[in-house]
């Protein structure tokens, strides 16, 4: 104001977050649709994390083409004579597509009772679903002068965080299967208990990084993205879910149920915060 | 891949296009063969080239030379016409901008006539012929009574002569200016002394520049020319440049050394750094003795008073700093000082410029390679026959309290049209915002214009909604600089030259240029010719009246006349611009040397025919000096009345204002308190007064002014960056933003102009929601409009002052208090009063030679005989 | 110069036999008229809101030794470009000949993904509303005027600047005036710690200026309230 000074907008809005988000849930789902096949416990929530997945998939898949300025040139992703290697995009469009294949075959062998056939699909689509958060990873991580975003942690940490998420989806589809119950609750511990230590040793190396680094742990714990990361994110989203689980209430189905609600609430709260802290920094060079 | 292929062929094609005409042109490959700076342009997007039309630069008075790029019918690129010497093929941002005053989705593109009070907005749409008629009918009444109740109005006036044809045409002497808020007091500071209004410094050779409250990087005479000279004197000729200025303008904070000064006290310092000069003999005495039409002893005697520690005082710099700089640029050659408006527009600023310009002269920098030189610049004869001067003398345009006011005192006009000095039947404005662009802006021109009383018939001849043009009864559409022929010539480097502007585009709408708009009303007025009107007005259109000026000049009728105008824009062309230094060169590739020492030009044998020598080496022919003899030369000196350079103005002295070097105080600056500060006001490199506000790439760059005050005031008054703050002076106040920062004098506080408008369009006002109204096409681009300030403007609360020598108006005296806003002040507020302006406007004339303070200010004069021996009469 | 070394086949830097367009800004010489930043928006009928050059000032000092610097901005041209690396679709590459970095805008699928890897905010978002071109809502950026440069003429901003800050040439062609300012002066680029290899080299430019986060850290409210009628518009 008063003087001439520009402004630089940001590269991705929430929207991207929130398609993290949902792509986290669906491979997380999906994960227990394949593990049904090796775990009995989990033979009840088959079909409906199956559904579920695929359902989340088709949501995450419009909100990344919504977000595109040009959702009609999806397809030059596609397109083998525009293919570029070097983009995680690139991988990710291929991963994305094929994975959905794969859901919709799967789902097709369900629906017609062929278990050799949907397990073999099972497999396959697990492999292709744990290479989304990897990619979604690397999506940030290539991006070597953002802070946060270019570690080699972002891509396990999204796996760890879609397996919460999916999880905690999962358990609200368990409804009253004890046995389900016990062993989601068990997975909610661990992969939380993954993410809190992946987010620690992030924030860890961030505050004591260099110039960038520390305007970005700076903001990531101030302010509203603070409240975000570390209010919603850390502590309402990790460390008391992990806590209500441990504890006794956190056994009955209606303290698991409120732990799941915490982690999935503190799960978006991370990945907004973690995609727009950076950012912010960025746009004040 | 198949697209990359195709695209990378093109490129290649493209690529080796590009070199293939570098290598033909290439010279010995000794040096690479850099890429052209300019003259063509090409469509980003349509490959094509682009249509060039050259013309000159009217966004803002500084008249670079350009080049207008047509594609598909739209003026789509502006840029420097790489053949003017002065331009060097480079445009400011302003000038880079300038077809937005032709695309201006807000601009009016056919006559309207006022429905409704005068103000309310309301319009009518009607025909050229109608508007003629009214206004035919108009004239027609006012010249029955009294020819000089016909008042015309201009700010920038560039049409070569056209509006004096006009009003003398219709026999009225009325014809007032806008120099009087623009820099008069530093032309009538000058001109006595050595005859032009301005000087010419050599920037890019000098060694050592010193510059008194000129914003050169930004704004001044000549910004774009002088800007590029300054930069390449800083940086390929290792100069060093000095700024005094109150705050800390782009040339201040790009300068060697920012030197804050108390505003209006540049007089005092500059005198001060004389004395220091004189005092260790370090002047140019033979320069002195020679030109000057006193002696160095007479100088030395004189200049004894100034002491730095008496400059320091009233300055606040320190005294030592002055003996240093005094030191650094007497001995420091070539050297040359520059000013603007700093020195000059306050009370007695005429005596600021004049202790300036004393420091060249006294150490003989003057006219010499990268000194301090004389402008440079070129006429044309006006079509034949011309009309006669107005016969009667009007008192608006010539004020007898002003008799040295030779740029006239155009903004205490308001008050003497109340007062009733003289009756006006119709008023003409062509260029010239007053409403929003004087001192007591809508308090006080807003109160006149409504005043149907005062002012029964107002027409306004603009483009534009500007806030004068939006009280208009009657709005006649000219057309903006792209659209219209006007003769061109400004002395903005050492090389003079004559340019034009020609349409580049035919005008939009209804518009018609202002010359032809002219020929129409006086057609009307007289349809036969009988009232002998008709007759200074027979030409075809804009071309036919500029061929009158340029196809008999010699040198350029040769070359071709006004055709050659129309090829290349400007005549004659030095050299060419050299892609390697950005430079003007010869067809030898050298760089094009300016003439120096004119004055020391020798009169031929022709000139002295006749011509009688005086004892004093004056040399006179048919009753006019014409040169003076030195050193046994006839030389054409300086075109001042003895051909001297005048240290003493014996004219000033018959007013009884001191004839030598001198400064004066301002009263109520003396008399300021503690928690008084004094309100400046200034322009920014991206904006031109009040013109600009609708050209969005400039108004993206800046739409807001919070008020700039220093952090140690900040911290006094407890205002901090962002705060609302109250200004308040003697004759209103005003609700803005604080901008607490380290860059302004602690006893200043400073607003720039060219914001808070309430009229000019929707850009300005933003008001973006309404639709363009008179006839121009939507601009879609406005749907990105981020910002929503568009700040304050500070005229309303800034009173008249009127330096009795120049005239001028003493912008940057304002004292004012200012404080945290209170809970009813609403950000934009501005209140002031017309009757407290009535008041400074009393004030201010007490100054004048005839006021009662005048002896007070000038006890040295006091063997004056008083108003009365220089002919004044009581009225 | 640090970039002697290639490190990725990509880099031109020195390669024999192809040009390497690269821009020297001489900030000595920058009178911050943002004459550069408009002509540069006409050029391109940029619209508002973005910019494909700009000049950012710093404050320095305290009174009464203060001093005002400029930094104009634009794309580096980066030898070894992110921009280009991670772009999905190609639809941003460098040009071999030359250097330049552009776009193909009909193939541009908009995930901004090259906004988010240059470390110099050089990329934008076209809006929707634009004067009279018809290039909308596709990443654009500076194209170190291609369209020109491959026509013989400098670029735009270069072709304004009105304090010769900004000179244009081919840096692999030792007898052109870039090589020539790079090898008198010292000189620097922006964040070359991010291997970039940018190719706009700054004369006298000023750490307050250059430095990453310093915005961040002597933060304005000044430019604050007007940063977030920024925000606002662009719902950030
Ligand atoms: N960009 C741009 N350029 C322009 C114009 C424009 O509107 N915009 N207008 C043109 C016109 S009409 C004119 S007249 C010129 C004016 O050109 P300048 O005179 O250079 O500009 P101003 O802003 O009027 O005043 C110059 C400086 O005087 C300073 N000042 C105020 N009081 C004092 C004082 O007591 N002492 C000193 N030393 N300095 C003081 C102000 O801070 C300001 O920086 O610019 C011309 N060029
Ligand atoms: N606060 C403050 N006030 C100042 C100054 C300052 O530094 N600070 N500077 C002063 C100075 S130096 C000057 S010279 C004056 C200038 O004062 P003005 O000459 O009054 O202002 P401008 O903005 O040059 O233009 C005046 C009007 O010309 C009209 N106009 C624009 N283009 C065209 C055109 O092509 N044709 C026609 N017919 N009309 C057109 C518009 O209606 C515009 O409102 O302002 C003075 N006012
Ligand atoms: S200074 Fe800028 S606006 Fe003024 S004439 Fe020159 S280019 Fe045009
Ligand atoms: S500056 Fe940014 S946009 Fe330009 S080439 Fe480098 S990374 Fe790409
Ligand atoms: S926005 Fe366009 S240019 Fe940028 S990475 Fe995506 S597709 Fe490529
Ligand atoms: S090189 Fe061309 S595109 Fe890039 S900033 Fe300069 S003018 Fe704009
Ligand atoms: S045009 Fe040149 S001098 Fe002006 S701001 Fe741009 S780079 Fe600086
Ligand atoms: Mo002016």
């Amino acid at each position: 104001m008063g003087d001439y000074v520009w402004f630089h907008d940001v590269s991705w809005h929430a929207t991207y977050a929130i398609y993290f988000f949902v792509i986290g849930i669906s491979v997380g789902l999906f994960f227990f649709s394949f593990l049904s096949w090796h775990r009995p416990a989990f033979e009840s929530l088959r079909v409906k994390t199956a559904y579920g997945s695929f359902a989340v998939l088709c949501i995450g898949g419009l909100l990344l083409i919504g977000d595109l300025s040009q959702p009609l040139r999806f397809f030059n992703v596609l397109n083998p004579a525009y293919l570029h290697f070097t983009s995680p995009l690139a991988w990710g469009a291929m991963n994305i597509v094929s994975f959905s294949l794969v859901s919709v075959a799967y789902l097709y062998m369900l629906n017609k009772g062929d278990d050799a056939n949907a397990k073999k699909l099972a497999a396959v689509g697990a492999l292709l679903a744990l290479g989304l958060p990897i990619y979604t990873g690397f999506d940030m991580t290539v991006h070597q002068s953002r802070p946060v975003w270019n570690t080699p942690l972002m891509p396990p940490l999204f796996v760890a965080m879609a397996l919460v998420s999916g999880t905690a989806v999962a358990s609200f589809l368990a409804a009253a299967n004890e046995e389900a119950m016990r062993m989601l609750r068990l997975f909610m511990i661990w992969s939380a208990g993954a993410v809190g230590v992946m987010l620690v040793s992030l924030l860890g190396t961030t505050a004591y990084g260099g110039s960038a680094q520390e305007l970005a742990f700076d903001i990531l714990t101030s302010g509203s993205i603070g409240l975000m990361f570390i209010g919603l994110g850390i502590v309402g989203g990790t460390v008391v879910p992990i806590g209500l689980m441990v504890a006794p209430y956190g056994r009955q189905r209606n303290g698991l149920l409120l732990s799941a609600a915490l982690i999935l609430g503190g799960d978006l709260a991370m990945r907004i915060s973690l995609l727009m802290g950076p950012q912010i920094v960025q746009t004040l060079y | 891949m198949l697209d990359k292929l195709k695209l990378n062929r093109r490129t290649f094609i493209k690529l080796s296009a590009g070199t293939g005409a570098a290598a033909a042109a290439a010279p010995s490959a000794l040096h690479a063969m850099e890429k052209e700076l300019g003259g063509k342009d090409v469509g980003p997007v349509t490959m094509e080239q682009r249509k060039a039309i050259p013309i000159n630069c009217h966004v803002c008075n500084i008249q670079d030379g350009a080049i207008a790029y047509v594609e598909n019918g739209r003026i789509v690129k502006l840029e420097g016409n790489p053949e003017h010497v002065s331009t060097r093929g480079r445009l400011c941002a302003k000038g880079n901008s300038g077809m937005w005053y032709t695309y201006d989705p807000d601009r009016i593109l056919f006559p309207l006539k006022r429905v409704g009070a005068r103000g309310e907005g309301k319009w009518k749409r009607i025909t050229w012929d109608e508007a003629l008629a009214e206004l035919a009918q108009k004239l027609d009444g006012a010249l029955k009574e009294d020819p000089n109740s016909i008042v015309m109005k201009y700010g920038r006036n560039r049409s070569g002569g056209v509006i004096d044809r006009f009003m003398n045409t219709l026999g009225s002497a009325s014809v007032i200016n806008h120099t009087s808020v623009c820099e008069s007091s530093k032309k009538i500071g000058m001109e006595p002394t050595w005859g032009p209004d301005i000087e010419t410094p050599d920037f890019a050779n000098a060694k050592y520049i010193l510059n008194f409250g000129s914003n050169i990087m930004e704004a001044a005479y000549f910004h774009n020319p002088y800007a590029q000279r300054v930069a390449e004197g800083l940086v390929e000729n290792k100069a060093k440049l000095v700024t005094f200025d109150v705050r800390l303008s782009n040339t201040a904070g790009r300068s060697d050394e920012w030197i804050p000064v108390f505003p209006a006290t540049d007089g005092a310092v500059a005198l001060a750094i004389g004395h220091v000069i004189l005092r260790e003999n370090l002047q140019d005495s033979a320069f002195i003795n020679t030109w000057t039409n006193v002696t160095v002893d007479e100088l030395k005697a004189h200049y004894r008073q100034f002491t730095p520690e008496w400059a320091s005082k009233l300055s606040g710099v320190p005294a030592e700093t002055i003996e240093r700089i005094a030191r650094e640029f007497a001995t420091t050659k070539p050297a040359t000082t520059y000013t603007y408006r700093g020195p000059a527009k306050h009370l007695y600023g005429s005596y600021n410029e004049k202790a300036c310009m004393m420091l060249p002269i006294m150490t003989g920098n003057i006219e010499v390679r990268g000194g301090y030189c004389l402008p440079r610049g070129m006429g044309w004869p006006q079509p034949q026959p011309e009309p006669p001067k107005a016969a009667k003398h009007s008192t608006l345009a010539h004020p007898p309290e002003y008799p040295l006011a030779h740029h006239k005192v155009s903004h205490l006009t308001p008050f003497w049209i109340a007062d009733g000095r003289q009756k006006v039947n119709v008023y003409i404005s062509y260029q010239d915002n007053p409403v929003y662009t004087n001192p007591g802006a809508d308090t006080v021109w807003g109160k006149l214009l409504r005043d149907e009383k005062l002012v029964p018939y107002y027409v306004s001849m603009s483009p534009f909604m500007g806030e004068e043009t939006a009280l208009a009864d009657l709005i006649l559409p000219d057309c903006p600089y792209l659209e219209r022929w006007e003769p061109e010539s400004m002395p903005n480097s050492l090389w003079p030259w004559l340019g034009i502007r020609q349409p580049v585009i035919a005008p939009l709408g209804e518009a018609r240029e202002n010359r032809v708009m002219m020929r129409d009303i006086i057609h009307k007025l007289d349809p036969t010719g009988a009232r002998g009107m008709k007759k200074y007005w027979e030409f075809k259109d804009g071309e036919d009246y500029l061929r009158h000026h340029f196809d008999k000049i010699p040198g350029l009728k040769e070359a071709g006349g006004l055709d050659f105008l129309k090829k290349h824009g400007v005549w004659p062309i030095y050299g060419k611009l050299d892609p390697k230094n950005g430079k003007i060169t010869d067809k030898t590739g050298r760089e094009i040397q300016a003439e120096y020492g004119l004055y020391k030009k020798e009169l031929s044998a022709a000139d002295m025919a006749g011509a009688v020598v005086g004892k004093d080496g004056v040399i006179t022919k048919n009753g006019k000096a014409i040169g003076i003899r030195r050193d046994g030369r006839n030389c054409v000196g300086f075109s001042t009345g003895n051909r001297l350079i005048n240290v003493r103005v014996d004219e000033w002295a018959k007013y009884g204002f001191n004839p030598m070097p001198t400064f004066k105080q301002i009263p109520w600056h003396k008399a300021m308190k503690d928690d008084e500060l004094i309100l400046t006001t200034y322009k920014i490199n991206v904006h031109k007064q009040s013109r600009t506000a609708a050209v969005k790439w400039l108004a993206e760059i800046m739409h807001s002014n919070p008020v700039w005050m220093n952090t140690e005031t900040g911290r006094k008054l407890g205002i901090k960056t962002g705060d609302l703050v109250r200004i308040e002076s003697k004759v209103g106040y005003m609700v803005t933003k604080a901008y607490v920062f380290e860059g302004i004098q602690p006893k200043v506080v400073a607003i720039p102009t060219a914001f808070g408008h309430w009229a000019y369009g929707r850009l300005a006002t933003l008001k973006l929601k309404d639709k363009p109204a008179y006839g121009g096409q939507e601009d879609p681009d406005l749907n990105n409009v981020w910002w929503d300030d568009k700040g304050v403007h500070p005229n309303d609360i800034i009173p008249v002052v009127a330096d009795p020598i120049g005239g001028s108006q003493g912008w940057f005296d304002t004292v004012v208090k200012v404080t945290k806003a209170g809970p009813n002040d609403k950000y934009g507020d501005v209140k002031a009063s017309w009757d407290k302006h009535v008041e400074s406007f009393k004030e201010t004339m007490r100054y004048a030679y005839t006021g009662d303070l005048h002896r007070k200010m000038h006890p040295e004069m006091a063997s004056w005989a008083g108003p009365e021996s220089a002919g004044h009469k009581e009225h | 110069m640090s970039e002697e070394r290639l490190v990725s086949p990509i880099e031109t830097r020195g390669v024999a036999g192809t040009k390497r367009y690269a821009m020297v800004v001489d900030t000595r010489r920058c009178i911050g008229c943002m004459a550069c930043q408009v002509a540069c928006k006409s050029e391109y009928d940029t619209p508002l809101g973005v910019n494909r050059t700009w000049v950012p000032y710093k404050v320095v000092g305290k009174y009464p030794t203060v001093k005002k610097q400029f930094l104009p901005r634009l794309c580096n041209h980066c030898d070894d470009p992110p921009c280009v690396r991670n772009c999905p679709v190609e639809a941003t590459f460098k040009v071999p000949d030359g250097g330049f970095v552009l776009q193909r805008y009909e193939r541009c699928i908009g995930c901004r993904t090259c906004m988010a890897s240059c470390p110099y905010n050089a990329r934008f978002m076209l809006p929707a509303h634009r004067t009279y071109t018809n290039i909308t809502s596709v990443v654009d950026k500076c194209t170190f005027c291609f369209h020109r440069v491959t026509q013989n003429l400098v670029p735009a901003c270069v072709q304004t600047c009105i304090g010769r800050a900004r000179v244009f040439g081919d840096i692999n062609d030792p007898t052109s005036e870039v090589s020539y300012l790079v090898a008198n002066n010292a000189t620097q680029v922006l964040r070359p710690e991010e291997g970039t290899k940018p190719q706009v080299y700054y004369i006298g430019a000023d750490r307050n200026q250059t430095e990453f986060g310093r915005d961040a850290y002597q933060r304005r409210d000044q430019m604050d309230q007007d940063r977030s009628a920024f925000n606002n518009f662009f719902k950030i």
